[in-house]
């Protein structure tokens, strides 16, 4: 999915995506951080490879070397450059990855129901609340207690982690559009049971570490 | 975004705070939970066999304002009602009781999940120990 657009400078059609083709100045770049990138539209990616292209292209694109260009191209130096460092912090994370894939594809995230939460970590999210107001009234004595809650959680999402992975390799291995959009639906709901697992870490290492403080 | 007076009171002075017997027959217990804002609700029901009626609620709570405040109020619509009657409280009757705003709406979708968990839990536990015999009649 390469942009077609003419070239600004030299009006040479088809231009290409970063520089165009004829006169070599730098073109508008492309908001999408795939196209950007030159990558494949898959959720597995290799960040060996993601992270060679960041630094080929961020030496390519650094607003350093169009200093004695034209002011078209110092503006779209700087717009590429920032694009470019915000593709790579989020294709390089696998979550923000994922959500950045859902999102373009029209996936609302944040929508859930308790329906979708499985009964048993809901009664192990309800003790552990219970635990950190204890911990917060000044109980210490549920402190082994949340120890073990938090390594337990900790446990479910590298769990989870997996889980991701095989869904990444099970999208990117999808021909049709309908068939991708169901299993980025599952990707969706995985995500969701991530950050509610997530917050909850955050929640409790917050508490300890300010009783260690 | 201000609460209203309603809620705030809920919140400050919340009613029916705490936990009935799980083991009792009687009891019947709902958990429900909001991942996108790690809320989570106990709501427990006490029910008198013969008659159906609902003579005590209680809850717990972790979460917002508007979450506490909807619990609370549910547990003060439960006393007095026939189970029956319970499963007919909608979600609409919180949200105009404590003038909840659009985005704390969830808040009281999740109390009516709750009522409706306790009460599902309770009628399970009641056709669990029912007799053999009942059940086959």
């Amino acid at each position: 999915m390469a942009s077609h657009h003419d070239c600004w400078q030299c009006g040479t059609p088809d231009a290409g995506s970063l520089f165009c083709r004829y006169c070599n100045s730098l073109q508008a770049p492309t908001p999408d951080y795939y196209v950007f990138l030159g990558l494949p539209r898959r959720l597995a990616v290799d960040p060996a490879i993601l992270q060679k292209q960041f630094y080929a292209m961020s030496r390519m694109l650094h607003p350093d070397r169009y200093t004695r260009r034209s002011e078209q191209e110092k503006r779209y130096s700087l717009e590429a450059s920032s694009i470019l460092n915000d593709a790579y912090r989020v294709l390089r994370d696998p979550i923000a990855r994922a959500e950045y894939v859902l999102r373009e594809a029209g996936f609302e995230i944040g929508e859930q129901r308790s329906k979708d939460v499985p009964p048993e970590l809901l009664e192990e999210v309800f003790e552990l609340n219970m635990a950190l107001d204890e911990l917060r009234a000044g109980d210490s004595e549920v402190l082994p207690q949340l120890q073990e809650s938090r390594h337990n959680f900790k446990l479910m999402l590298a769990r989870i982690d997996s889980v991701l992975e095989e869904h990444f390799q099970r999208h990117d291995g999808q021909q049709d559009v309908a068939s991708r959009r169901a299993v980025l639906e599952q990707i969706r709901n995985v995500l969701h049971r991530r950050r509610y697992i997530s917050n909850l870490v955050s929640e409790v290492d917050k508490q300890l570490s300010s009783r260690n403080a | 975004m201000a609460y209203s007076d309603k809620v705030l009171d809920h919140y400050n002075h919340p009613r029916n705070v705490g936990s009935l017997d799980k083991k009792d027959p009687s009891v019947g217990t709902g958990l429900v939970g909001a991942p996108e804002c790690g809320d989570v609700m106990k709501l427990q029901i006490k029910v008198n066999p013969e008659t159906g009626v609902i003579e005590d609620a209680r809850f717990k709570t972790f979460g917002c304002g508007s979450a506490i405040a909807s619990s609370s109020l549910a547990t003060e619509m439960l006393k007095g009602r026939t189970v029956d009657e319970a499963l007919q409280i909608k979600n609409t009757e919180i949200v105009n009781e404590l003038s909840l705003p659009p985005v704390k709406i969830h808040c009281s979708v999740l109390a009516e999940d709750a009522i409706k968990a306790a009460i599902t839990d309770y009628k399970a536990k009641t056709l669990d120990a029912a007799p053999a015999s009942a059940q086959s009649a």
